[in-house]
């Protein structure tokens, strides 16, 4: 997405607004946007390069990834790791969950339920397309092509797998991808996300009782009490429970709250990895935050897990360390819980 | 969130929560109460939002701790649990959607199995201002807040009408349900500790209306 200056408004005098390179509104007072600084030109030469050895990797429209992925997956892990081009992420999204592969098995069905399918969940699909991505310039345009594309995709799913239908926090999901791909490649993405593809189907996060978010609150619990006892005791003290700051995190994979930049460093990772970054990344936040955290009350605590500061959101801070957070031997009762423990 | 508000001189601390159908302007009415903000383009809400602010009831500081809850019906696996312990409720609906108004029944009953029979419960319709717009009206509103016993409102979010004296109502109504316990307890009301703060989850979650009155059950 490039920058640009849109005046787009309907009525009243064109206003035109600035735009970051994501193509969010930028706030006139807000925080600086992380990636905002002009590049060196030896960054410049850096990302040359970057794309260069991806576009190898890749083949001509993904022709060699699945051998390269075969050969090399240590490589291809480091690399995302690294984060994915923009200008290819996209593709590279398509590859690595599966979901081209869904596409081409299927063609026309997109269309089908499209045109020819009514959805139950339509009116409360409408009512959350204007309130998703709200300061994006591709979806704030009422009745735009970015709202259309948004209300067709979550309307398919919806139809495609009735048991789930529409969920708050599936518009995020799918208007992240809309940034990165078309409406058809961006529903099977979501599909393959939500039926596990490639990795454990993400569909229980949205099914009724939404049993796989309380499953990942209930070990991200465990896993706070075990990687940060201190915090974890403070945390129980003040009753500071996950729901009331990492919901958001697992429902929307980042993609509600947090800088952009990150958010996609983050979906990188998840799309070629699975959902322990998800846990990973919330460990880090804690962890990078950890000595203030641990001296706030309730209702201070509550207010600084919802707006971590900006350096705690730098991907070249925040990602190494999210990945240098290792599998250890869990505990007694997290082995007794209902839930199985998950393996970082 | 804009800018976080320090303020621990309070003498009491009530936990109140938002709920309603998606879309009816529960978060809105909340920024509008805790910062005098409003935002045409805000977010849905996933999962819960919190805020708190402090007003003077009579001679005291009451503060106000509210949780503002994402309205799918999916979400209630989730914030249900923010129900418990809460001694005031603002239940919303959305004066130009019946569908809204229709539920709030069901509303009632989910916040009624959930907690205590003291709750303050205020019915809110909110959106007054989209007057051409208008579907349920007033009297059929304040004819079923009569017939459940709650109090009800009429509000605008953006105009930043009646937001201030609906939580004001809930809150000073919470007071009294507080002081008079205190009194039939016989207690001095002035003399009551700090209202207990209430957090989802805690193993002896008390509100601080059944705190004062612990002879009642």
């Amino acid at each position: 997405m490039e920058s640009k200056v849109v005046d787009e408004n309907e009525e009243g005098p064109v206003v035109p607004m600035r735009v970051d390179r994501f193509g969010f509104v930028k706030q006139e007072h807000g925080p600086t946007e992380g990636l905002a600084r002009s590049r060196s030109a030896f960054e410049y030469q850096r990302d040359e390069r970057r794309i260069r050895k991806w576009r190898k990797m890749i083949g001509v429209g993904g022709s060699d990834w699945k051998q390269y992925v075969r050969r090399k997956p240590h490589v291809v892990k480091r690399r995302i790791r690294k984060g994915i081009p923009d200008c290819l992420r996209g593709l590279v999204w398509q590859l690595i969950s599966g979901s081209r592969d869904l596409l081409l098995l299927n063609p026309g069905v997109y269309e089908q339920l499209i045109i020819y399918e009514t959805s139950a969940s339509e009116l409360d699909i409408i009512r959350d397309i204007s309130r998703t991505f709200p300061s994006h310039v591709f979806f704030q345009q009422r009745h735009g092509p970015g709202q259309r594309s948004l209300y067709n995709v979550l309307k398919a799913y919806s139809v495609f797998d009735r048991d789930v239908g529409y969920v708050q926090g599936m518009g995020f999901v799918a208007g992240l991808l809309l940034l990165y791909m078309s409406e058809e490649d961006a529903f099977w993405l979501l599909v393959a996300l939500l039926k596990g593809a490639v990795h454990t189907p993400m569909e229980g996060m949205y099914l009724v009782g939404l049993p796989l978010v309380q499953q990942y609150l209930f070990q991200f619990d465990h896993l706070v009490k075990e990687h940060m006892p201190k915090l974890g005791e403070h945390f129980a003290q003040e009753m500071i429970n996950p729901s009331m700051y990492a919901s958001q995190w697992f429902i929307t994979v980042f993609s509600y709250s947090f800088p952009f930049h990150l958010a996609l460093r983050i979906w990188d990772v998840f799309l070629f990895e699975g959902v322990k970054v998800v846990f990973k990344v919330g460990l880090a936040l804690l962890k990078y935050c950890h000595d203030d955290l641990v001296k706030l009350p309730f209702e201070k605590l509550i207010h600084a897990l919802r707006n971590f500061p900006e350096d705690a959101m730098n991907p070249d801070i925040l990602l190494p360390m999210a990945f240098s957070i290792k599998a250890s031997p869990l505990s007694l009762s997290l082995s007794l819980s209902p839930f199985p423990p998950p393996s970082l | 969130m804009g800018a976080y508000r320090a303020d621990d001189d309070y003498d009491y601390l009530f936990k109140v929560v938002l709920i309603g159908d998606s879309g009816v302007g529960k978060s809105n009415l909340l920024s509008r109460f805790s910062r005098n903000e409003f935002s045409l383009e805000s977010k849905s809400t996933i999962g819960v939002e919190f805020a708190t602010r402090s007003i003077h009831v009579e001679d005291k500081v009451v503060k106000a701790q509210i949780w503002d809850t994402a309205g799918q019906e999916r979400y209630r696996a989730i914030t249900s649990a923010y129900y418990r312990g809460a001694v005031g409720a603002l239940l919303v609906y959305d004066v130009t959607r019946h569908v809204t108004f229709e539920n709030v029944e069901r509303w009632l009953k989910e916040l009624r199995d959930h907690t205590d029979s003291n709750i303050v419960i205020m019915l809110v319709g909110n959106k007054a201002d989209l007057r051409h717009l208008r579907a349920v009206s007033t009297e059929d509103a304040k004819a079923f807040a009569e017939k459940e016993s709650t109090f009800f409102m009429e509000t605008s979010a953006l105009e930043s009408m009646n937001v201030e004296n609906a939580f004001t109502e809930v809150l000073t109504q919470i007071y009294r349900v507080v002081s008079k316990k205190a009194l039939e307890a016989g207690d001095d009301p002035a003399a009551l500790p700090k209202g207990q703060t209430i957090n989802v989850g805690s193993k002896d979650d008390v509100s601080a209306v059944k705190k004062v009155g612990c002879c009642s059950s």
